[in-house]
């Protein structure tokens, strides 16, 4: 089990060029569940594929390590990270609708990663779909083999790529906005099942969320991202709750809460990643930033059980 | 992008007179926008076999003035409701009334007028845009098809409404495809007052957004509804998004509106289990997240008997199955459609 968690260390991923994620240190203990928290654009969608070895080169230059269990997916090729996908480590998308294909029934998708990596047969591949389906709660899972994608809710669909994403019982699950296309209700059901199917398998888990809230209660950990770098790091309840870095604190303050007076947005845009500031790249839109912030660039520093790149702490 | 408002030249009048004949009461000041007379609204499904009731005895009010959210989970017929508002549909059975006359007999002058004041603002912002059109010409197509201002005088006004959404004046050049998802929004709220509205109709026009993007919006729609008298109805599955944004709420499940009354009253002591589970569901910083809905929401086509939230409903009784529950009056402001309403005491107690 202790070979799924995810070691990540200074990793930079660039793009035609531009660092799109840079300098990224991260470690995820196995057993735990880990949230990805930020605006568009910081890099934690490129970082959850990163993980799966889906962005590689030469579409992107890839620096440090990235280790996943006993595999670097930096420097692994295809064919060792072929095995790996589906089998140690499990993705699910952000659009379920998009995500399947709309030619091939529930059946299909199911059988898909237990044909390929376990070898099961027709017969076996039937009943382990069954199996599957029934354990993310999808009722009279027999009458639903032969359904094809459009016939299902998009909380159905959702139901069908967990049971994909799991079929190989995977030690790491990544799932990209599992829930932002899904109605509340919908929401915390989904999001009890993964917690609940990943903690039975023992597995972590990777979340990215822009649901600040939801990260609080399905997250141990998180990791607050700005424009590509890791700006704050720790216990999920510690960093929401109690934000230590301005950009955190600036994302809280956005957040709509029952009783919420007036929310105080983050003033200005994340600037272009080709056009990054030198220095923190937060500075430009922070309320405290001095000369130094624009000068020297903050390294990640241990405050309590947290960690923060700041340097008005 | 300042989420501040500029100082804006709409026309504050709410009491502006309803778009009527000229035998219209012009004196009844308090005559709503909108009054909805138990809408019906039905499709055929199975050719014609069944009928899939997407309404079904929608009774509402609108005044000038008021911000009303419709909250519901996919498929309550929160956007049916506003199509049928627009006129976009027309209503099976019942009354949709806009002022004192029906959509469906407006004359042409009417019609022009009702377009002018009910400005609609798309779920997807970005597709409701002519991506061959730059933004000055986006804002200036109303402006000009309404006559509201000279020719001359139309660059300064489309200048005014990019201040009034907070954005700069560069972005007139630029096409939709050159914007950001917020700023797309923002050009969207801006053609919405280019018609200087009384109503403005929202379906979910911050749904998807960056947090910090998204509070910028909301808090640029409550200020424009607030400081210039503007009514809006806003549809949204997102009961914090209502709270922030609306004085009233109206809760619906499968075509009823099951609950509806002030929005902070709603939400301090719920009556209807529904409600009370929609708050549940939303996620909180200081309490675990609660699946507090089994299933998901039966189709239109097929209504349960009796009441129609009883098979997701935990404290559904035998009476349930049998009565239909009507809306019921518990107090001036608030209305429920349960037999057994939860009390103010007993909705502090988790469900």
């Amino acid at each position: 089990m202790s070979q799924a968690s995810l070691q990540v260390e200074h990793l930079t991923l660039r793009r035609n060029g531009v660092a799109v994620l840079d300098d990224v240190s991260l470690h995820l203990p196995a057993g735990q569940t880990l949230a990805l928290i930020g605006e568009s654009g910081a890099g934690k969608s490129t970082l959850a594929y990163a993980a799966m070895g889906l962005v590689r080169p030469p579409e992107v230059q890839l620096q440090g390590r990235l280790m996943v269990g006993d595999v670097d997916v930096v420097t692994a090729p295809e064919r060792v990270l072929r095995p790996l996908r589906g089998v140690r480590m499990g993705m699910i998308f952000q659009d379920a609708s998009a995500a399947l294909n709309p030619c091939f029934s529930v059946l299909s998708h199911l059988s898909e990663p237990l044909q390929r990596h376990r070898g099961l047969s027709k017969a076996a591949c039937k009943a382990r779909a069954i199996e599957l389906l029934a354990s993310v709660g999808i009722a009279d899972p027999v009458s639903r083999l032969q359904a094809y994608p459009h016939e299902l809710s998009g909380g159905m669909q959702q139901r069908v790529m967990i049971a994909m994403a799991l079929a190989c019982e995977p030690q790491l699950l990544i799932a990209d906005e599992p829930t932002s296309a899904l109605d509340v209700t919908i929401q915390a059901q989904i999001m009890a099942l993964l917690l609940d199917r990943v903690r039975a398998l023992g597995a972590s888990a990777i979340f990215v969320l822009h649901d600040l809230a939801l990260a609080t209660q399905v997250a141990d950990r998180v990791a607050v991202m700005y424009a590509g770098q890791i700006v704050e790091e720790g216990p999920a309840a510690e960093v929401l709750n109690h934000p230590r870095h301005p950009y955190t604190q600036g994302l809280r303050a956005s957040a709509i809460e029952f009783d919420a007076e007036r929310l105080q947005p983050i003033a200005g845009v994340v600037p272009p990643l080709s056009a990054m500031p030198g220095g923190c790249r937060f500075a430009p839109r922070c309320a405290l930033a001095s000369a130094r912030c624009s000068a020297e660039k903050p390294e990640l520093a241990a405050h309590d059980t947290v960690r923060v790149a700041c340097w008005n702490l | 992008m300042k989420p501040d408002t500029q100082p804006l030249a709409l026309p504050v009048s709410t009491a502006r007179t309803a778009p009527t004949g000229s035998n219209a009461p012009t004196a009844h000041q308090a005559l709503p926008l909108f009054s909805l007379l138990d809408v019906e609204k039905s499709f055929p499904v199975d050719g014609g076999r069944r009928q899939l009731r997407a309404l079904d005895g929608i009774r509402l009010t609108l005044q000038a003035g008021e911000s009303l959210a419709l909250v519901g989970e996919s498929g309550s017929g929160k956007s049916t409701l506003v199509r049928v508002m627009l006129g976009l549909e027309s209503a099976t059975n019942g009354r949709v009334l806009y002022g004192a006359n029906e959509p469906a007999s407006f004359s042409a002058a009417q019609h022009r007028r009702f377009a002018r004041e009910v400005a609609y603002i798309y779920q997807d912002a970005r597709g409701s845009l002519n991506p061959r059109m730059s933004v000055a010409e986006v804002l200036a197509e109303p402006v000009r098809l309404h006559a509201l201002r000279d020719e001359g005088e139309i660059p300064a006004r489309v200048d005014e409404l990019l201040a009034m959404v907070g954005l700069p004046t560069d972005v007139r050049h630029k096409f939709p495809s050159e914007l950001s998802g917020g700023q797309v929004r923002r050009v969207a709220v801006a053609r919405a007052l280019a018609c200087e509205p009384k109503v403005i109709v929202a379906d979910e026009s911050v749904a998807g957004l960056d947090v910090s993007v998204q509070a910028q919006l909301l808090n640029l729609l409550r200020d424009l509804q607030r400081d210039h008298g503007l009514a809006m109805v806003f549809v949204t599955h997102d009961l914090g998004v209502a709270a922030y944004l609306c004085e009233r709420v109206a809760v619906m499940y499968l075509g009823r509106i099951v609950e509806t009354g002030p929005t902070r009253e709603v939400l301090q002591a719920p009556l209807h289990p529904y409600t009370q589970a929609l708050m549940n569901a939303f996620p909180r910083f200081d309490a675990p997240l609660s699946v507090s809905l089994q299933g998901e929401i039966p189709s239109a086509s097929n209504l349960p008997k009796g009441c129609r939230f009883r098979s997701r409903c935990v404290f559904a009784s035998e009476e349930c199955q049998q009565t239909d529950p009507a809306q019921m009056s518990y107090s001036a402001l608030r209305q429920v459609a349960c037999l057994t309403p939860l009390t103010p005491l007993a909705a502090v107690v988790p469900a």
